[in-house]
């Protein structure tokens, strides 16, 4: 394969120049799952995105588009990786069009770093993913990242109002626009949100933009059963509260966040943020705490906007507080009825306990979405076993009308359990669709839902 | 001969009382809201899933074309079965199957109509957001094939952000679900492409919505103007104030006048605008919005602030807004509608521009807009017995839709592309992108079963529409 890769090396280089195309070994360090790419190229613009695709479609190289890296874990082994194409360089604003709250970035470009631009506007874009400091903007599409916020904003395709993308033959395409009610064909912003890259790759965003809250405001609450926390949910999702985000924190979250939440008690928590104006901020403020103390919090904790702001960054970050290297744990995201919610997150608990585990589990209540992750220490049993325990907690969720989904797990445990679960509705429509847009399966090979 | 041995067999499967083949009969089912009018071969009347499923079964046995029918009250032809085939009437499919407060989720049938829904959440204390101005006559499944929008779409987004889940017969006849109560499944987002594809992916049988509660507060407030200028300089500048009104729905002159004529809903015959304007959400803030909404009119030009001060003023207002189609129908034998979206700051703008159309085709033009959203909709007057006006009407509508691609908008925001607009989509969308949505289609539809001859561009569809 060597003469075809040499091949590859110098067509890349002349599109984007020697100095931004490189071999192994510094390709090792875009491996997915042990997969390493014989080259990773840095294209500096969306031409360049385009035409390095078009050199793979020709030469039949298969390619793994990166972002900032976060969400490699995602996903099957890859089946195939000759080309990583990291979008580092296409890290810029396109437009600003902060009169009418839209924003339009290169794919490159980091979420924290598009946030501080935003804010100078007094705007922002209402998406809170983990690691929003290395995190991309195409790389949250691709994965179709969200964070506790989406009780009250939803998710990336409620944000999305156009894009450019390149195919995998290299075309280039416009998807949407930049106004906010566009029905001019279809809505193909939507097919590539959540496809991991498997269609082609994202190489700019417009997104829809709210104008910063007034003020901010958090309150925290620990309990000693889920059910009591849970019980605060349901009355809250039956009322007219409007909170930005109510984040379930199981036992073990709770240990790590409560520093941050300022909380000194064991048990289950709340932790729940406000947007708004003063008036209403105070009022939820004043409401939850009286709905705290109907279930009879352990302790609670009412947190300054300033203390706000950093708490919620460590808090949808909490697995960076767990010990030890990332490559030994297995994070996984299991979606679900919004009622069965707590149920699952002491059912991810349990399996960590089970297996003598050590994890973190947490979920977006009233969203639907628990995410846990499990540390992977010397004493943890066989892959199968584990595997064969994540297959169970996967039927549980699918009882709950859901899925649970791998985001990270060692390439030993990914050969035992599919990252997806089985394919759902219509997946012939989602095969042909594949085989549509990537005849050759050059983009992202087998590491989507079914082998796609 | 196909359309009898067609008739009969889906006899079969829905019924004989279900079927309709007189010449008559389908004389019913030859138009929508839009110009365009084609007769169906068949009508069928379909009463749950495995009804549809059949129906398109016995199509694809045939290779006859299909379209689904709700409310028929498209305004781009979408509903016109444009290569004949069969109609499928869906509107008998009307039922809420489960409003599951727990999970903020409603099952319910495509063929009920948006009002309906509404109104049955209502007194459960939920809501449905997306509510289109002909709510009253469009169905669910209507809305999910145009991604409809409405009033409230500025705060709350369109069909597409609040309809998680449906249940389709895909163009083979096999049947999927695709979303569904729980978040995030797996696989591409088919859900999202197949809201607003206007029955060229399939038929949605069974819609999941997201409902909410209804607010704690709601505030209406109508602004009146004397230049249509200062009206849209106040929409730009509440939305600079950092406020995220429900509404913001402007209504020129004309419109003013029809509405008044028909509804007596208060609105000054003599003003050049008036500007609605909605909070809703917390009671706490609510009254210093409004204060600061008012100020913001003032400052800018409004020479009235009146703010509802019961339902049924809150009511009124609405229905002067609600009808502003229905009056203007009953002061023109007819209109095209036209339904371009600019980014907001550039609405005074491109309403100049309108009425300079306007002037040049000798044409009378009221408008109608969604100021927040920057979705105006121009009523081009006409005679549609009069070929000569006719032409000039759809040489101006193009026109407006050229105007708005050109300041940064789309030649649809809510009304879909149908037969209308299938020539202006070559305004926003160049052959790649015109090729990939038929890669799309062709995944779904390999056979050009579901609503052909729409949407897209194709050489024979372009010739045939001309």
């Amino acid at each position: 394969m060597q003469p075809e890769v040499d091949r590859l090396k110098q067509r890349l280089e002349e599109v984007v120049g020697k100095s931004h195309v490189s071999d192994r070994p510094a390709a090792a360090a875009f491996a997915v799952d042990g997969v390493s790419p014989a080259l990773v190229v840095h294209p500096a613009s969306q031409e360049e995105v385009s035409s390095v695709v078009t050199v793979c479609a020709e030469i039949g190289a298969a390619i793994i588009p990166w972002g900032g890296g976060t969400a490699m874990g995602m996903g099957n082994r890859p089946a195939r990786a000759d080309a990583a194409v990291v979008l580092d360089r296409l890290n810029r604003i396109v437009d600003f069009d902060a009169a009418n709250l839209n924003v339009t970035v290169e794919a490159g470009m980091r979420l924290a770093d598009l946030q501080v631009e935003l804010a100078k506007q007094r705007e922002f874009l209402p998406l809170d993913p983990p690691a929003e400091g290395k995190a991309t903007v195409g790389g949250i599409l691709a994965a179709n990242g969200s964070g506790p916020c989406r009780l009250l904003y939803g998710t990336a395709r409620d944000w999305v109002l156009g894009m450019r993308v390149a195919l995998p033959n290299g075309e280039r395409i416009r998807c949407g626009g930049k106004v906010i009610k566009n029905v001019s064909g279809y809505d193909m912003n939507k097919l590539f949100i959540g496809s991991l890259g498997t269609l082609g790759i994202i190489t700019e965003a417009t997104f829809k933009l709210l104008p910063l809250p007034a003020v901010r405001g958090s309150i925290a609450g620990v309990f000693a059963e889920p059910g009591q926390a849970a019980g605060v949910v349901a009355k809250v999702l039956d009322s007219v509260l409007l909170p930005e985000a109510m984040e379930l924190l199981g036992a073990d979250a709770v240990a790590l966040l409560g520093p941050a939440l300022g909380l000194d008690a064991t048990g289950y928590g709340l932790a729940v943020t406000f947007a708004g104006s003063r008036e209403t901020v105070e009022r939820q403020v004043r409401d939850f705490t009286g709905l705290f103390r109907e279930a009879k919090t352990r302790a609670t904790a009412i947190l300054s906007e300033e203390r706000t702001a950093l708490a919620w960054k460590t808090l949808r970050n909490v697995f960076d507080l767990l010990p030890g290297p990332p490559l030994d744990r297995i994070t996984c995201r299991i979606a679900v009825l919004i009622s069965r919610t707590a149920d699952m997150l002491t059912a991810a608990e349990a399996l960590g306990r089970r297996h003598k585990l050590r994890a973190a589990v947490t979920a977006h209540a009233g969203s639907g979405v628990i995410q846990a992750c499990y540390l992977l220490g010397p004493e943890a049993p066989p892959v199968e076993v584990l595997a064969g325990a994540l297959e169970e907690l996967r039927r549980e969720s699918e009882k709950a009308e859901g899925s649970l989904v791998l985001q990270a797990a060692p390439a030993a445990l990914k050969a035992h359990l599919d990252a997806w679960g089985k394919p759902g509705g219509a997946f012939d429509v989602m095969r042909r669709l594949k085989a549509e847009f990537d005849p050759r399966g050059l983009c992202n090979p087998g590491r989507f839902l079914g082998g796609i | 001969m196909v359309s009898r041995a067609l008739g009969a067999e889906l006899r079969q499967i829905v019924g004989k009382e279900n079927v309709l083949d007189s010449g008559v009969d389908l004389q019913l089912y030859k138009y929508d809201a839009y110009l365009e009018e084609r007769r169906p071969d068949v009508v069928a009347f379909v009463h749950s899933t495995e009804e549809v499923a059949g129906v398109v079964k016995v199509c694809n046995k045939f290779g006859v074309p299909f379209v689904p029918r709700g409310g028929g009250t498209n305004l781009s032809g979408g509903t016109i079965p444009f290569k004949g085939g069969v109609v499928l009437e869906m509107i008998r499919m009307n039922r809420i199957l489960e409003v599951d407060r727990a999970n903020l989720r409603a099952r319910v049938q495509p063929g009920m109509f948006n009002l309906e829904f509404g109104n049955a959440l209502a007194p459960l204390g939920y809501q449905y957001l997306p509510d289109p101005a002909s709510q009253k006559a469009a169905t669910l499944g209507g809305n999910v094939a145009e991604n409809s929008g409405g009033p409230h779409c500025f705060k709350y987004g369109v069909t597409t952000n609040h309809v998680l889940g449906l249940t389709v017969v895909l163009p083979d006849g096999e049947v999927a679900k695709i979303g569904g109560k729980a978040p995030d499944a797996p696989g591409y987002d088919l859900l999202g492409v197949f809201v607003g594809s206007e029955g060229t992916l399939g038929i949605c049988t069974e819609v999941i919505a997201r409902i909410v509660h209804l607010p704690e507060g709601v505030k209406t407030m109508l602004a009146i103007y004397d230049s249509i200028e200062e009206g849209s300089e106040t929409v730009s500048a509440i939305v600079a104030a950092g406020m995220v009104p429900a509404t913001l729905e402007m209504m020129d002159q004309l419109v003013i006048k029809a509405v008044e004529e028909s509804i007596h809903c208060g609105f000054p015959l003599d003003c050049a605008t008036v500007l609605i304007i909605e909070v809703d959400g917390l009671k706490d803030d609510m009254e210093q919005q409004v204060k600061a909404i008012s100020d913001l009119c003032r400052a800018h030009g409004a020479r009235e602030v009146r703010v509802a001060k019961d339902d049924a003023e809150r009511a009124a207002l609405w229905a002067g807004r609600r009808g502003a189609f229905g009056a203007v129908a009953r002061i023109t034998p007819s209109y095209l509608v036209c339904d371009g979206t600019v980014p907001r700051t550039a609405l005074p703008k491109v309403l100049r521009k309108v009425a300079e159309v306007g002037k040049k085709y000798k044409l009378q033009i009221p408008n109608v807009f969604h100021a927040g959203d920057g979705n105006l909709h121009p009523l081009i007057l006409f005679d549609w017995r009069d070929a000569e006006q006719k032409a000039r009407v759809m040489k101006a509508g193009m026109e407006i839709l050229e105007l708005c691609v050109e300041m940064g908008g789309t030649i649809s925001g809510e009304h879909g592309v149908g037969l209308e607009k299938i020539d202006a989509m070559r305004l926003v969308h160049g052959n790649a992108e015109i090729r990939s949505q038929l890669l799309v289609k062709k995944a779904f539809d390999p056979r050009n079963l579901a609503n052909p001859g729409k949407m897209f561009p194709m050489p024979e569809e372009v010739r045939h529409a001309a």
